[in-house]
This record gives C-alpha cells, structure tokens and sequence, in this order.
C-alpha cells in the first residue's frame, strides 16, 4: 500500500509540475470560459428554466474535467511508454494492476482543482450564486462522475503511439466538448447532431450536474451511460494492457 | 550442430554450485520468426555472465523472458528456484533493459526522486546513499531527468536496477550509450557490485566487453547457444585461425570454398582467410592451383572465434552449393 501510494504522490507532483500540463489544463477551460461569457446575455435563458450563467459554468467545468483527465492520461503516458519507464517499473514487484490504477487515480485527482477553479470563474466573473451546500454537492457530483474521461485518458495513453497522442487527445477534447454540447447548447444544434451529442459522456456529465442545480431528480439513465462508458473504456483499458503485456511492454 | 561445451569451469571463489538461473527447451518466436529456438544454459549464483551474439541473435529475448516481461512458447525459465515473475515480484531481480531512443526513465522529475519511488517500490532496499555510491551518481541528483546525456541516463538507470539490492542483476547492452572511460568506469562498478556475491548477466556484441568483465561467455546466435565458456577457454576452444597470403589477382569465390574457411577478407592483394580447421584449409589451398606467397598461420581473436561460432550455421548450404 505505501508502495502505491509513493507511485501516486509521484505521478501527482510530475503533472503539478509539468507546464505544458497547467498551461493546458486551466488555460483552456478557463479561456474557454471568458470567451464564451462575453458572448451573450448571462441572464438568458436555455432549454426552458435554466439560465446560461449557470449553465456555462456547468458546461466549462466539464470541458474542465476532460481536458485535465484527458491530459493527464494521454500523451504523457504514451511517451512515458514510448521512452521504457513503464516497463522499468515492471520489472520491480509493484504489481501490474497498480500502474494502471495508479494512473486513473491521479487523473482523477488533478480534475478536482480544475473543477474548483472553473467554479471560482463562475462564482467571481459568472454571476453564479449557489448555497455553500451545493456549490460541495455540485464539485462532489461533477468529480465523480468524471471517471468516465480519466478511463478514457489512460485508455487513450496504451491505444496510441508517442507521436500521435497530441492530436488523438485534443481531437477528442473538442469532439467531446462541442457535440456533447459544451460549447453550444444542444437543443440549438440540428436534429442529426442532437441524438450524436445524446451518446455522449460529455453531454451526460453535463446534463446530471443541471439537473441536480435545477432541483430535478438526477435522470438514471444519464448515471447508466456514464457508468456503461467507464465499464467499456476500463475493458478495453484492461485488454490492451493485457496485449501490451503479452509483448513484453516494449 | 556442435556446441563448445566447458562445463569443467569452476566457479568463483566462495560461492557454491547453486544455480541463479535455469533456461531449458526455451522457444520463443515472434509471429513466424523464431527467436529462440531451444535455448538451454545455466548459470550459477555469484558469476557474472555475458550473453553474446550478434544483433537479432535473440538475447534480449533472453533477458525478457528472464524477467517475466515475456513468457516462453515451449520450455522452462527458472529465476532463484522459482518463476521469473515471482523473482521479480519478490524484489530479487534488477534490470537495466534496451530503451531504443528513450532514456527508461521518468520524464519531468529529479534523478533523486526517481530513484526515491524505485526504493519505495521494493521491501528491502539498498539505502539511498549506498545505491547512489555505487552507481556514481552523487552529482546527478538534482538534475532533471531529461537534461542527462546518454552516458549520464544509463548510470542513473543503473541506480535504479540495483536500488532494490537484488541478488541477480540483468543488463541489456548497458554501455551502448557510453564513451570509452565512461564504459570503463561502468565496468568497474559494476565488477565490484558483483563482489558482493551478486549474479550479473549481460548481454553485448563487443567482443571485449564479455571476454574482459565475464566470467563465462556464453555465445548465442540464431536464438540458440553456440558456444558456452570462459572467453579465454572459448579462445583457445574455437580452433579458428587466420591464414594470410598473398596473390596477384584475388577471388574471393574460391577461397571460401576451401575446406574449413568460415569467412575471407581481402585488401588489395592480401587474403585473410577465418578457418575452423588450418591443417586442411592449408593442404586444400596447395592442392588448390592458386598461387599464392607469403602464407601465415596466426591464431585468432575471440572476434574471429566468434565469427567462427556464429557463421557456422550457414555452412551447410555453401558446402553443397
């Protein structure tokens, strides 16, 4: 257990420290944000009730939590595979099931402060207006249902080679974000890409935070997509460690 | 197929005949290509051995298999009397494995911290300072480890191989990065690491390296062993010797059609002719109508022994033809 969790303290400090890393998780949910709060008038309002002040934060904090698990996934581990660590660590008797969730652990871990960042955004700049009790309950909600994209991340990381994670990676960052309705809201997109955008995990993450802000119950099948992402994606994350494997991890 | 076989050798002083590792029947192949084809060798605790063969000649399969990192199609690979993976899994076993263009390490931390994860890692490590002394790393602590250049890299990867104190330690081509002092400095670390009765396999393609730092050589090619022994044995074992002459006008065709001849070399009007069995490549050169001058008999390097070992192989379809 002090094993693991030394690997996690570890891999925590090489992404707190990493630039490129910061600069993209807070730079583009953060710029996102105040770019797209110029746009219109905060207090319209979108999909019937909902305001698009709170509506925008919710949408950033989830392109948020996406880029931050995307990232912290991703590219980093397919170069850290590419350049022989993974394998250097194992050949020590830390077992082979702890990198893996050693690595989702602390993706899910760095979307925490990038979700409380994004809610700062809102509470100073967005004119959202929340009790102490629900601005927790929201990031509790938004934090946990956000393991879907650090599988996705890790996934991501084993599926694709050094060179071409960088471009996978921010593809799928804005593939999500702008089909699951982050940057646009849905029902304003046509009727095609509305019933694309309703597969989506991004859309889903999104959707079960407003409906939790707007006092409605939390719809089960928002929570049974999310959940069926991460069993698939931590699946396929599984069998392609296990080919991996096979290959001697070079 | 023969194989040089030196089983007589003795062991180091102080250390007993009990084996660190066992491969038998091993067979490994990568799709069609067979990488391994029925490799059979032992080593025994507290000797330091070198694996050596040309590229592809499959001793880093070896050295995953010998780690767990790969599995064998058919035979057996015992570590420490157990499985690789348990060896491994037991903190028994360190490796600096081939990396190709990466460095094997962490990127975006100090040399210091890495080495701190390794320790943490293992239930029984070596103490820090005792693992930085003697890799030699005392002066790259604090440096990041993607400013460390590529000799700098393999020491600090050298650290980490051995900051679990493992009994038995891997090493696949470690000096490919190196300079020539930075090699010798490494050899001698790593000799005395060795003293402490610590089993050391290494896998290289220079000749020197294993017949200088080895105690046993153990010459592997087509993913099978052609030749086992101490370098000096293996030497003298190998028959291999060189006969130059001189000739007006070379053709290099007929020469490696004489009898015992694995390898010709020609410059300019001079022939150096590798050969298995001097006596009969002489009498078959004389019978031969080249007309020749100035022939030598010299002994050969373990180079030529190598060369030798390894292209015997392919002798077979040459004599036919």
């Amino acid at each position: 257990m002090s094993a693991l969790l030394a690997f996690l303290r570890f891999e925590l400090f090489r992404l707190l420290r990493s630039w490129k890393f910061l600069a993209i998780t807070v730079g583009f949910p953060v710029v996102f944000y105040m770019l797209f709060l110029g746009e219109r008038n905060s207090s319209q309002i979108v999909d019937g009730t909902m305001p698009w002040r709170v509506y925008l934060m919710v949408s950033m904090c989830t392109f948020g939590a996406l880029v931050a698990a995307l990232n912290a996934g991703g590219s980093r581990l397919a170069t850290e595979r590419s350049t022989g660590w993974a394998r250097q660590l194992r050949i020590t008797p830390m077992p082979a099931w702890s990198y893996v969730v050693t690595k989702v652990a602390a993706s899910m871990l760095v979307v925490l402060p990038v979700l409380a960042l994004v809610e700062l955004v809102g509470l100073t700049f967005g004119g959202v207006r929340l009790g102490v009790g629900q601005w927790f309950a929201l990031t509790a909600l938004l934090w946990v249902t956000a393991l879907p994209f650090a599988v996705l991340g890790v996934f991501v990381g084993f599926l694709v080679h050094a060179e071409t994670a960088y471009p996978v990676v921010t593809a799928l960052m804005f593939v999500l974000g702008y089909f699951g309705g982050l940057f646009n809201p849905v029902s304003q997109m046509p009727q095609a890409l509305q019933s694309a955008a309703k597969a989506l995990p991004s859309f889903h993450h999104a959707l079960l935070a407003l409906e939790f802000l707007s006092g409605q119950t939390l719809g089960a099948s928002n929570w049974l997509i999310l959940i069926g992402y991460t069993v698939v994606l931590g699946l396929g994350l599984v069998w392609k460690y296990r080919v991996e494997e096979a290959r001697g991890l070079a | 197929m023969s194989i040089v076989q030196l089983t007589d050798a003795l062991p180091p002083e102080g250390t007993g005949w009990d084996l660190a590792l066992r491969f038998s029947g091993v067979v490994r192949r990568y799709g069609r290509h067979l990488a391994l084809d029925h490799l059979d060798f032992e080593v025994r605790k507290g000797e330091t051995v070198a694996l050596l063969g040309p590229n592809g000649a499959g001793k880093s399969t070896t050295i995953s298999l010998l780690l767990g990192l790969l599995r064998p199609h058919e035979g057996t690979v015992e570590v420490l009397e157990t499985t690789a993976r348990n060896a491994v899994a037991q903190g028994r076993v360190g490796a600096m494995l081939q990396t190709g263009t990466g460095s094997g390490l962490p990127p975006g931390v100090k040399v210091a911290e890495a080495l701190t994860l390794v320790r943490k890692l293992y239930r029984h490590p070596a103490s820090f300072d005792t693992t930085v002394e003697r890799a030699g790393i005392g002066s790259l602590l604090g440096c990041r480890t993607n400013g460390l250049s590529g000799g700098e890299a393999q020491r600090v990867r050298f650290a980490l191989a051995i900051a679990g104190d493992p009994e038995l330690v891997f090493l696949d081509e470690p000096t490919v990065a190196m300079d020539v002092d930075g090699r010798r400095t490494f050899w001698r670390m790593m000799r005395q690491f060795g003293q402490e009765g610590r089993t050391i396999v290494f896998a290289t393609h220079h000749l020197e390296e294993a017949d200088q730092i080895a105690d046993r050589v153990i010459v592997v090619n087509h993913g099978r062993v052609v030749a086992d022994g101490p370098g000096a044995t293996l030497k003298a074992a190998v028959s291999a010797r060189r006969l130059r002459f001189v000739v007006t006008e070379p053709d290099p065709e007929r020469y490696d059609r004489l009898e015992g001849v694995t390898d010709v070399e020609i410059s300019g009007s001079g022939v150096t002719l590798i050969s298995l069995d001097a006596d009969a490549t002489a009498r078959d050169l004389v019978r031969s109508d080249v007309a020749f001058r100035d022939l030598e008999v010299t002994g050969a390097c373990l180079e030529d022994a190598f060369v030798a070992l390894t292209q015997r192989n392919r002798r077979p379809q040459s004599d036919i033809a």
